[in-house]
């Protein structure tokens, strides 16, 4: 017989309660969720979730016009019949009190909250006359307006508005504080994109990312379920995911890329690679070879720099490149350290070097469905500039650019030109990078902000003009491609009308549009001299037409049509029936079996496109990288060592499983399984310092202060402190969330990597004291 | 008419609380701590230091589904009552809040449901999902490991049944003989 606590008063009283539970303080809310029925004939209807960035699939069950359950969809190879906690909480979403709900123009100072409620015509028209002004100003230089759209759907067409029709080069999006390292290591080391496919991997390696945690569809379901598999996890925190790992090494933060330097060194010293591959695909193999060797990366060596026993990386290397299908985990959300460009690079060549890429159980390529994009004209303007915040960044990303490098040049103005207006749209600024008072100072410099949102965050309560969006429950958007491994079409179905006034984007991009095609051509006819040309040859009214002026060109049909027929002409119409009926459609969607207790098989094994025929070569040196007095081949700097002085920690940073970003600040469901976040300290230190649990503690860094409550624990580096995003907000508007917890972004030190101008989220130390 | 059981592969639980949510969300549970018919606790040496950690593991908890119950005993009104497919369920109007069910049963399964006035547990979805004639629980159904495996013990053939034969198990105070029909999986 095993002893098991089953006590749910002793479990809630023990030191986990502390960061599980919600205190009393909900007890006075009212029933805030709906018993389903026993009815049998309640429809349900098809959508994808959009409470973080993966879109699973799942049914919707509404009674009375109320959604009252979300139910996971069996048929979507990507998510694979669940929904996690936050994917359920969806309905909180939708029904959550302090939503926006009309269109609001601005009243009293930026982040007050003072706001009047307007139609929407009033609030177009305002943004119309202010838009006039400032392109009056700017003499038609359309880059002074800038745009971002953090992740998620519509993101491109929100970017073709803005870029294609207005013409602003300045968009920006959350890649530069998320994952663009990763892209970039992957694409100039491989010259694609990959997927990573742990369901076929028997060896498996984390490092910087924390799967079960940070859930990603399928990457955590696919390890989950990999009952073949060894799992070795490298974090300076006991993650869930670490501690449910073969082998957890906790090691030094920011100083994985020794980790990986020393793996190459041993496989290539001891000749543990595959040859054939490196034969057949490496380009520059001798460079990478005499580098790494000429370093001396031994496992003495990474131990001194990662704290990871020599013995252990030995080890850990020899079984990786003896596994028939080791698979070094890339991760997502990437950029921890300024060395982070380099560690990814690295792993993708640690997965090369064993052979492991366009092949089961490493990093596939794959076959996406490709969607061809509705095609619009789109106005060429002469005046508009270029943008300048990938000036001094080696690589960077053409699309959404560096945002600590925009932010710094708009705020020193030291940018070629200045930068008047920002349209934001599902990206909450004022709480997603380091150094928030930087970014507020951003926002209060512009002469025009407009915010497109659903909840009244801190970014929306810094608009002149807050436009309300419906959630994702309650519009269609438009057809979907996932993934490469098992690729399906996937389509969000409008499962109940929008509450209030709230407007799908289309809508208000169409209102937005008509109200000012005509206003901005007749700022162009003033000074863009093609157009006046154009205007003297064709006429106003062709020049305007041809030109494609029209800015809500692409909003003539709504998104139900559009999506009929850019579906039915590129698959056919039985295809859009399914993505109709079932939300989701690929090819072997009616041969799909259950395996065991609901969880299923989607593509036969052998149509899975594990192996693709591709040219592809591995280049392990980049010249550019050289000549911009980078390393071509990854290296160690000493920089990258990791120091903290003797009274200070190292801050990290990450979340819980039960909240995305800040996104999910508001919601009731998930606040009652966590109210706030604390910071986690080792309980030895924590001893040191006269800290126990629950005590408030100042944590200062160079750039501000917070106050949080403590949680010693032993989960974590004696010289590491970590506390989850996601808290902490500002707006007083979020009556759940608003100055409940601390918010990272404020403490966290604004450095960027100058590869592709990422921020680096884990280079600030910070000292603690107890109030 | 059926023999329903569930048992729990809990070695692959992360503890992400879907099934809390999903529970809540399902049968209209209360916010609040202690309103939960399913809370997850962890299995975790807590003594070792960072750098010696070992597997962390949680175990899934709520109303043991026991063939002798001791809640149906202890009830002075006879509210407590097991359902055609043995289910312990409750005649609502019949409950008075006397809380000795509460203090009868040893998993500490049952609170009280403030709303209603009556002690709430899991009743495996029975007045939600099974009685729309769907065949999982809103907890199993949504899990990412798919750890719940539930279904009908009378069936040779259901999932859960192949599950026992096949695997090593054990249940909660096994020395109480109360008989749950919950079984972890080893």
């Amino acid at each position: 017989m095993q002893i098991i606590e089953t006590s749910r008063r002793k479990f809630l009283q023990s030191s986990v309660a502390l960061c599980v539970y919600a205190t009393s303080s909900f007890a006075k809310i009212p029933s805030i969720t709906t018993k389903t029925s026993s009815n049998k004939q309640i429809k349900t209807i098809p959508y994808l979730c959009n409470m973080c960035r993966n879109k699973c699939a799942g049914f919707a069950r509404i009674e009375n016009n109320t959604i009252t359950k979300l139910d996971p969809n069996h048929y979507f190879p990507k998510s694979k019949n669940m929904l996690c906690p936050k994917g359920n909480a969806g309905i909180n979403a939708i029904y959550d009190k302090d939503r926006l709900k009309y269109p609001l123009i601005r009243i009293g100072n930026r982040g007050d909250g003072k706001y009047k409620r307007v139609t929407w015509d009033e609030a177009n028209e305002y943004i119309k006359n202010k838009l006039v002004k400032i392109l009056d100003k700017q003499k038609d230089n359309r880059s002074t307006i800038a745009y971002c759209n953090g992740e998620g759907f519509n993101k491109d067409e929100f970017i073709q508005f803005c870029k294609g029709k207005i013409g602003s080069n300045n968009f920006l999006d959350e890649g530069s504080i998320c994952l663009n390292t990763k892209l970039g290591a992957e694409v100039l080391t491989l010259g694609d994109t990959t997927e990573p496919n742990l369901a076929g991997s028997d060896y498996i390696i984390i490092s910087g990312a924390n799967r079960y945690e940070s859930l990603i569809t399928p990457d955590s379901l696919d390890l989950l379920h990999n009952q073949n598999k060894k799992l070795v996890v490298l974090d300076p925190r006991a993650t869930i995911t670490a501690l449910k790992a073969d082998q957890f090494l906790p090691i030094n933060p920011g100083t994985d890329l020794a980790f990986c330097l020393s793996m190459i060194f041993i496989a290539i010293k001891e000749e543990l690679y595959n040859k054939k591959f490196v034969q057949e695909y490496f380009k520059d193999f001798d460079i990478l070879k005499k580098e790494i060797l000429q370093e001396n990366y031994t496992a003495k060596w990474a131990e001194s720099k990662t704290n990871i026993p020599a013995h252990k990386i030995e080890q850990i290397t020899r079984e990786f490149f003896s596994s028939s299908n080791p698979l070094y985990y890339l991760g997502r959300r990437s950029v921890w350290a300024k060395n982070d460009f380099q560690l990814r690079r690295s792993m993708v060549l640690i997965n090369a070097l064993a052979g492991s890429i366009n092949r089961k159980g490493g990093l596939i390529f794959g076959k996406p469905f490709k969607i061809p994009k509705e095609e619009i004209t789109e106005p060429f303007y002469n005046n508009t500039q270029d943008r300048f915040d990938l000036d001094g960044i080696v690589y960077g990303s053409k699309k959404g650019g560096s945002w600590l490098n925009f932010r710094e040049q708009v705020i020193n103005q030291t940018s070629p030109y200045p930068i008047k207006a920002m349209f934001i749209r599902k990206h909450n600024l004022m709480q997603n990078m380091p150094n928030i008072n930087k970014t507020k100072k951003m926002l209060d410099m512009m002469d025009l902000v407009v915010v497109l949102d659903t909840m009244p965050s801190d970014t929306a309560l810094m608009a002149d003009v807050i436009l309300p969006e419906c959630t994702y429950l309650e519009r269609e958007d438009l057809v979907v491609s996932f993934n490469r491994l098992e690729p399906s079409l996937a389509l969000r179905n409008k499962v109940i009308e929008p509450l209030y006034e709230s407007k799908s984007m289309q809508d208000i991009l169409k209102g937005l549009g008509e109200k000012l095609s005509i206003p901005l051509f007749n700022i162009s006819k003033k000074y863009d001299e093609e157009l006046q040309d154009s205007i003297e040859e064709l006429g106003e009214k062709k020049a305007f037409i041809s030109g494609g002026y029209d800015l809500a060109e692409l909003y003539k049909k709504n998104i139900t049509t559009r999506n009929k027929e850019l579906i039915i002409k590129n698959f056919g119409l039985k295809v859009y029936k399914n993505l109709k009926e079932k939300g989701v459609w690929y090819p072997y969607i009616t041969e799909q079996k259950e395996i065991f207790n609901n969880y299923y098989t989607y593509y036969p094994e052998n149509k899975k496109y594990y192996t693709i025929d591709k040219k592809f070569k591995v280049n392990c040196y980049l010249k550019k990288l050289s000549k911009n007095g980078f390393d071509g081949v990854p290296k160690w700097r000493d920089e990258y060592d990791f120091k903290v002085s003797k009274d200070s920690f190292r801050l990290i940073t990450g979340r819980y499983v039960f909240s995305t970003q800040t996104a999910t600040a508001n919601n009731i469901m998930l606040k009652d399984i966590q109210k706030e976040n604390h910071l986690w300290i080792n309980r030895n230190e924590a001893k040191k310092l006269g800290i126990k649990e629950g005590d408030l503690v100042e944590v200062k860094s160079k750039i501000s202060t917070i106050q949080i409550k403590a949680y010693p624990t032993n989960k974590i580096h004696p010289q590491v402190v970590w506390f989850a995003h996601g808290f902490g907000m500002q707006s007083k508007e979020l009556s759940n969330a608003y100055n409940i917890g601390a918010s990272d972004n404020m403490i966290i030190e604004d450095h960027f990597e100058k590869i592709y101008g990422c921020a680096t989220m884990h280079h600030t130390n910070i000292i603690i004291r107890k109030i | 008419m059926a023999n329903y059981g569930m048992a729990f592969d809990y070695k692959l639980c992360i503890n992400c609380k879907a099934c809390e949510v999903a529970c809540k969300e399902e049968n209209g549970i209360d916010l609040g701590a202690s309103n939960h018919r399913l809370w997850i606790s962890e299995r975790f040496d807590n003594t070792q230091d960072f750098f010696e950690l070992k597997q962390i593991n949680f175990i899934q908890n709520q109303c043991q589904q026991c063939q002798d119950a001791p809640c149906i005993k202890a009830c002075p009104n006879d509210a407590i009552y097991k359902d055609d497919n043995g289910i312990v369920r409750l005649y609502k109007d019949k409950c008075d809040l006397s809380l000795h069910c509460m203090s009868a049963c040893p998993y500490d399964a049952r609170y009280i449901d403030n709303k209603n006035k009556i002690t709430d547990k899991c009743i495996f979805c029975a007045d939600t999902r099974l009685s729309r004639g769907e065949t999982t629980t809103a907890c199993a159904i949504t899990c990412p490991s798919k750890l719940r495996i539930f279904g009908d013990l009378d069936d040779p053939n259901s999932d859960i049944s192949l599950t026992l034969k096949k695997r090593k198990y054990f249940q909660l105070k096994s020395n109480l003989n109360t008989k749950p029909k919950l079984f972890y999986l080893n």
